[in-house]
């Protein structure tokens, strides 16, 4: 399991050392491998919303932040990207595990997990899902390249056919 | 009672270039009025809530600049939980000012939650900021600013306030506040 480790090494590449994000095992798993290193700075949300915020005001400072949540989570966050970091021309990062799709046991993360896409192009915001560990350095890093090109908020969804599914019934 | 403008005005008279993020709404407006050529002002169309955060994430990025929110009582409402994450980071650069007029005064003065039962300098301290204070007059507003301007924060200053009509209407595109607040920011 690499991708943990790919994902942080990019981040650190292109100057993201802030991270801020709300939890779910797959964000998890980067978080570990972020905290082995000094460079990277970490705000842990009440809410995803937060986030956004955050990072604009960090833009602003000149320092470039990243937001790790679950795909529940874009849900809690409309408004401000579109209101805030749409029209004001904040680009970042936004890495959405992604609920509801394959190996889903819970249906209540189904609905918002199958909208994502879809909530995401009605706001205008180009996404790009990763399904398998050799994509990773193409389209993390080309997101991110093409977010500060745009200055727009760029969305890339970490698929369970990369990261796996919770073995619940 | 306290008037907004009057107290954004004697604010903005303490400062140098010390960047300020004004909430959308009344406090944006009235920031306008007392100091419209002021660049390091950062005006909030939308994104109600949202100051807070922004001033959260400003003050970490810049840890070397004290940092200004001017917010609302109905937006500080709208993100109680930006009080935890500020709390808990604690910058010391940060001062967060909210006018209470205990309003939605913008659409019609419809009465808000600190009209009644809620009281945002008790919830900032079971929030965990550790300085956080009220004022209802002039005077102890001035008090408080000379305090809170020097001594090293995160600080909550809640500001009772009349509900004046806010005339001011700063610049209406977003990019141009953007980049005008930026440049000055890295100028200074």
């Amino acid at each position: 399991m690499e991708w943990p480790r790919k994902i942080v090494s990019l981040l650190k590449a292109n100057d993201i050392c802030s991270i801020s994000f709300i939890p779910d095992s797959v964000i998890g798993k980067i978080l570990k491998e972020a905290e082995k290193d000094p460079f990277f700075h970490f705000t842990t949300l009440a809410r995803e919303e937060e986030g956004i915020g955050i990072i604009t005001g960090e833009y602003l400072g000149g320092r470039y932040g990243v937001l790790m949540m679950q795909s529940a989570g874009l849900g809690n966050c409309v408004n401000a990207l579109a209101s805030l970091t749409i029209p004001y021309q904040i680009p970042f990062l936004m890495l959405i595990s992604q609920r509801g799709e394959l190996g889903e046991f819970n249906a209540c993360h189904v609905v918002l997990g199958k909208a994502l896409r879809r909530i995401l192009e009605a706001l205008g915001i180009q996404h790009y899902t990763v399904d398998r560990e050799d994509e990773l350095e193409t389209i993390v890093g080309g997101a991110i390249k093409a977010a500060y090109t745009s200055e727009q908020p760029v969305a890339v969804i970490l698929s369970t056919a990369l990261v796996g599914w919770k073995d619940e019934k | 009672m306290i008037n907004r403008l009057e107290a954004t005005r004697y604010l903005v008279e303490q400062l140098c270039d010390e960047p300020i993020i004004a909430s959308c709404g009344n406090p944006k407006f009235d920031l306008f009025t007392a100091a419209t050529k002021r660049k390091s002002n950062f005006y909030m169309w939308n994104s109600m809530g949202m100051a807070s955060s922004i001033g959260l994430g400003l003050a970490m990025a810049r840890p070397d600049k004290k940092v200004i929110v001017l917010d609302g009582d109905g937006a500080i409402l709208m993100n109680l939980n930006s009080l935890t994450t500020t709390a808990a980071k604690a910058p010391a650069n940060l001062v967060h000012i909210i006018w209470d007029n205990e309003q939605y005064q913008i659409t019609g003065g419809q009465l808000t939650h600190t009209s009644g039962e809620a009281d945002i300098e008790t919830i900032a301290r079971g929030a965990g900021f550790k300085q956080a204070l009220t004022v209802d007059t002039f005077a102890a507003f001035k008090k408080a600013l000379s305090q809170i301007l020097i001594q090293p924060g995160p600080w909550i200053l809640v500001v009772k306030t009349d509900s004046s009509k806010a005339l001011g209407r700063p610049p209406k595109n977003p990019v141009y506040i953007k980049n005008q607040f930026i440049e000055e920011l890295r100028n200074v």
